[in-house]
């Protein structure tokens, strides 16, 4: 696989779109209808837009909650005249936000909301060596596109769930959302369990070994069968993180359970320094097969079914993803919408999936200039690919819907004899 | 007398789940005691209830307040020991012995299963008026019923879940199990290892082979797919039966959620029978303090040892709880305490064994010692407080040692007073800091202890604080780790490990 040098998408200020840009892509090129329809689930107005809450955020750090709206043209009005930096989507209440100052706060419930959960790469950082902060290139974005595939696998295999996509945050990270109706129905202790369920990795902390129970549960078997071929490319290969001693004494040593290996191994890669990820992987072995003395053969098995162990949870604890927990834990929580301008970066937040990079996101300032030379025509713009892949999801979402709507009525008609 | 007070307070309107049925009248018409019999009969068929429908019959006020009481007791002791984060098996034998004591639920006796019932009825009114407590009703509510199935016969196990009528109780096929055999071993592997002690590879996989799986939407076990407990797949959870005890307390939990709430939007019409909400009321202030607890054995840890001296040496003192020994500070401080203080420390010394005179000796030295009061002044204005305290004046009652309950219900403290609750009367810094220096907890543990204050459980943060400072649960017997909720308990336990402890030694 070729990789493109440390192209970054920096975050120098300066480098985000002014608010006359904003409100240029708000009026030309923000997809609002189909937004309105997927949290709506529907193209006529319901409910679940309705007495949605959207909360918008301001260049000047003000921050507004309780907005709603009845209908794409309002929400597209709205939007335009407040011209936010970017808007977050929150709960569907009992009642609409926007009535928020009339009725009491304690009266306002959050019944349902998508299930969403979020990444990011300051998380894999201790494992990331070609780039750091705010930057990211192909090399580290790998991390993310993995841990998109361990998710979906999960989401599908396990929960069943079927709708759901994940969108860009602009910079460094990305978003799943997940429109199932059953997954819009779990309450926040339910979400939490979730959460707990994917979360396998708490901390991605140096020094602690992972120590998993055995045998694995059939969700970390399947995980470890999807991020090992990926372990010896991404880790030991390209960010190479062990070739630094200290960190391989910190984070790779720490992993592994036997005492007198470690010691051994820390009196070898001290007295021949700077060797390679790949190579200390492989030291592994090869001096617990020479060094150490095993009393008897059996021992010698129980020995290296451990030392495998141990390398099968050290793949886990540097390559499985690990879920923020506020953003998924409760209903009530707001996340940036879909499409929305990352203000730092310019980029826009696209739907992806397992094949993107950065770099493929489109960014506001090309967007106006392909306007210009095209005559207006959003359909000629590079973000119209994002658009139809947008668009089929919302059909997805609808078409569900609308036949769980049927179901449930049929099944209202049956029960009432 | 007796007459005037019985009541027919439990008939189904006032329980809320049938509200709709005869307006107006109270008590639903004439059920015979044999019939009563059959109805609890029915209702206990498998030793356990699920308490779907509202009782029937009549009990008497009394009957009302005590039983509502007794049952108190045990969720309070629950909801401790939940908060000190005990596993199922220590809470077993913590709450086992009141169980037996207060709410036997193994026996045939009619009151015994009445009392259980009602109790429960009763309790849904007191704490349906808000979500906390709802959510902590449910939660102790719903550890009991844990708590008493694993107490049961494995027949009576089956037949209680057979009588549940439970959706989505289907076994998955042979074929089914076959196919999934791989991955519903390595799932439940471990839990067959640490729950149900099959250390041996073997056994595991037999037990594996005998054990049928039930196949639920995955939001029932919510708490197994978290832990991942449970395996799933499309959405569905497969549950090994040993592990249906959580499915069952999921469903009782939902069920009782909802019938809260039911019960909360009726209850309005409660008002009509002045003499229940009072109880009512100060039933459910009464669960958010502290419990019932009477000790009348109090003293016998210290038979002879407390006089106006020996009160002060380092080995009494540091059995006290926080209140008394802010009172002795306080004490000590100023050379007197005003009139909250001195009763609450007075009282609790008495508790802790010291006779009158002793008693009158140490109040006259603290109060003098300071050069600002003289013997005369005392004892004309002082002697008579003492004196009655122990009841050897004025109507010559017996006064108890005050509990926590009672110390924390009286007017808190002002400037200048050292009556109370430390725990919920100082601010943040001070109590952190008494924590963190006074008594060497470990950030963790001070956190631990301001999470309860914070949830104003005011004795739920004693009892930890009690355990941190006493070695931890491990050093004490386990029967002996019930909730503290009176400062005179705390003492006597302190006192009694800190003997065994001298005695070890030795
Ligand atoms: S909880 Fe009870 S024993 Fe503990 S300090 Fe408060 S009043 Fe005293
Ligand atoms: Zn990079």
């Amino acid at each position: 696989m070729t990789t493109s040098v440390a192209q970054t998408s920096e975050s120098k200020p300066g480098n985000g779109p002014s608010t006359s840009d904003m409100q240029y892509y708000y009026q030309y090129l923000y997809p609002f209808k189909p937004i309105f329809t997927w949290l709506n689930h529907s193209p006529k107005p319901g409910r679940d837009m309705i007495n949605r809450e959207l909360a918008m955020a301001f260049r000047s750090g003000a921050y507004k909650r309780y907005n709603s709206f009845d209908s794409v043209q309002e929400f597209k009005n709205q939007i335009q005249r407040a011209n936010p930096d970017r808007f977050e989507i929150g709960a569907i209440y009992n009642k609409p936000p926007r009535n928020m100052d009339s009725i009491l706060k304690a009266e306002m419930k959050p019944l349902e909301k998508e299930v969403v959960f979020d990444i990011d790469m300051d998380d894999y950082d201790s494992y990331r060596t070609c780039c750091s902060g705010a930057s990211v290139c192909s090399k580290c974005w790998k991390f993310i596109s993995l841990a998109m595939k361990v998710i979906n696998v999960a989401l599908v295999e396990d929960f069943g769930y079927e709708d759901f996509i994940w969108v860009f945050s602009g910079r460094r990270g990305a978003h799943c959302w997940v429109s199932d109706k059953r997954s819009r129905l779990l309450s926040d202790i339910q979400r939490r369990s979730v959460l707990d369920y994917m979360n396998v990795v708490r901390e991605r902390n140096l020094d602690k070994r992972l120590n998993l129970k055995r045998p694995y549960h059939p969700h970390l078997t399947r995980s470890l069968d999807i991020l090992k071929p990926y372990f010896v490319e991404i880790i030991l290969r390209e960010q190479d993180p062990w070739r630094d001693d200290d960190m391989a004494f910190g984070s790779l040593l720490t992993g592994l359970h036997d005492k007198n290996l470690i010691e051994v191994l820390k009196r070898y890669w001290k007295s021949n320094p700077r060797r390679s990820s790949e190579q200390k992987w492989s030291d592994i072995d090869a001096l617990a097969a020479s060094q150490l003395k095993h009393p008897s053969s059996s021992k010698k098995t129980d020995f290296f079914n451990k030392l495998h162990e141990c390398k099968e949870d050290l793949v886990l604890a540097t390559l499985y993803p690990k879920l923020d927990v506020e953003v998924t834990k409760q209903t009530i929580h707001l996340l940036k919408a879909p499409f929305c301008i990352h203000p730092a970066t310019g980029n826009v937040c696209v739907p992806i999936n397992e094949t993107f990079i950065p770099s493929n996101a489109p960014k506001l300032i090309e967007l106006q200039r392909e306007m210009e030379a095209n005559g207006n025509k959003v359909e000629n713009t590079s973000l119209q690919p994002f658009l139809d892949q947008f668009q089929q999801f919302v059909n997805q979402v609808t078409r569900k819907e609308l036949a769980s709507a049927k179901r449930e009525r049929e099944d209202d008609v049956d029960s009432q004899f | 007398m007796f007459r005037q007070s019985k009541r027919r307070v439990a008939n189904r309107r006032n329980f809320g789940d049938q509200v709709s049925r005869t307006p107006g009248k109270f008590i639903l018409n004439g059920i015979t005691s044999e019939e009563e019999k059959q109805l609890y009969q029915s209702l206990y068929e498998s030793k356990l209830s699920f308490y779907e429908v509202p009782p029937k019959g009549e009990i008497t006020l009394e009957q009302f307040e005590l039983w509502a009481i007794d049952r108190l007791k045990v969720l309070l002791e629950i909801e401790s020991c939940v908060q000190r984060n005990k596993t199922a098996k220590e809470i077993e034998i913590i709450v086992k012995p009141l169980l037996q004591k207060l709410l036997p639920f193994t026996t045939e006796d009619l009151q015994d299963r009445k009392k259980d019932y009602y109790s429960h009825f009763i309790l849904r009114l007191c704490f349906c008026r808000s979500k906390e407590l709802r959510e902590k009703f449910i939660r102790s509510e719903t550890m009991l019923l844990k708590l008493r199935f694993n107490m049961m016969t494995s027949r009576d196990q089956a037949k209680f879940v057979q009588t549940l009528n439970l959706p989505f109780l289907q076994f998955i096929s042979d074929e089914e199990k076959e196919q999934l055999s791989t991955q519903l071993y390595q799932t439940i592997s471990s839990s067959l290892q640490f729950q149900l002690n099959l250390t041996d590879e073997t056994a595991r996989r037999q037990y594996f082979e005998q054990e049928k799986f039930i196949k639920l939407p995955f939001e029932s076990v919510i708490e197994l797919v978290g832990a991942r407990q449970v395996f799933i797949k499309k959405g569905y959870a497969y549950l090994p039966q040993f592990q249906q005890l959580n499915h069952i307390a999921n469903e009782f939990a939902n069920m009782l959620s909802l019938a809260l709430t039911k019960t909360y939007q009726t209850i309005p019409r409660l008002n009509e029978d002045d003499r229940l909400l009072p109880i009512l009321h100060h039933l459910s202030t009464g669960y958010t303090i502290t419990n019932f607890q009477q000790h009348d054995q109090f003293g016998q840890a210290s038979q002879g040892e407390i006089n106006a001296k020996s009160v002060y040496s380092s080995a009494i003192q540091e059995n006290f709880p926080l209140c008394a020994k802010n009172l002795m500070s306080g004490l000590k401080e100023n050379h007197h305490l005003r009139y909250q203080g001195r009763q609450q420390l007075s009282f609790f010394l008495k508790g802790i064994g010291m006779d009158v005179d002793e008693a009158l000796q140490f109040w006259s030295d603290a109060f003098t010692s300071g050069g600002q009061m003289t013997q005369e002044k005392f004892n004309k204005e002082y002697r008579y407080n003492f004196r009655h305290n122990y009841g050897l004046e004025g109507n010559r009652i017996n006064y108890k040692p005050w509990d926590c309950r009672t110390i924390l219900s009286r007017p808190r403290p002002s400037r200048g007073e050292y009556h109370g609750c430390p725990y919920r009367d100082w601010n943040v810094d001070k109590l952190t800091l008494e924590l963190s220096q006074g008594m060497s907890l470990n950030p963790s543990q001070v956190t631990s202890v301001l999470d309860s204050v914070q949830r104003t459980e005011y004795t739920i943060a004693c009892t930890k604080v009690f355990e941190m400072t006493h070695g931890g649960s491990a050093n004490t017997e386990i029967n002996d780790q019930s909730h503290i909720a009176h400062p005179n308990l705390y003492y006597e336990r302190s006192r009694q490990l800190q003997k065994k402890a001298g005695a070890a030694i030795k």
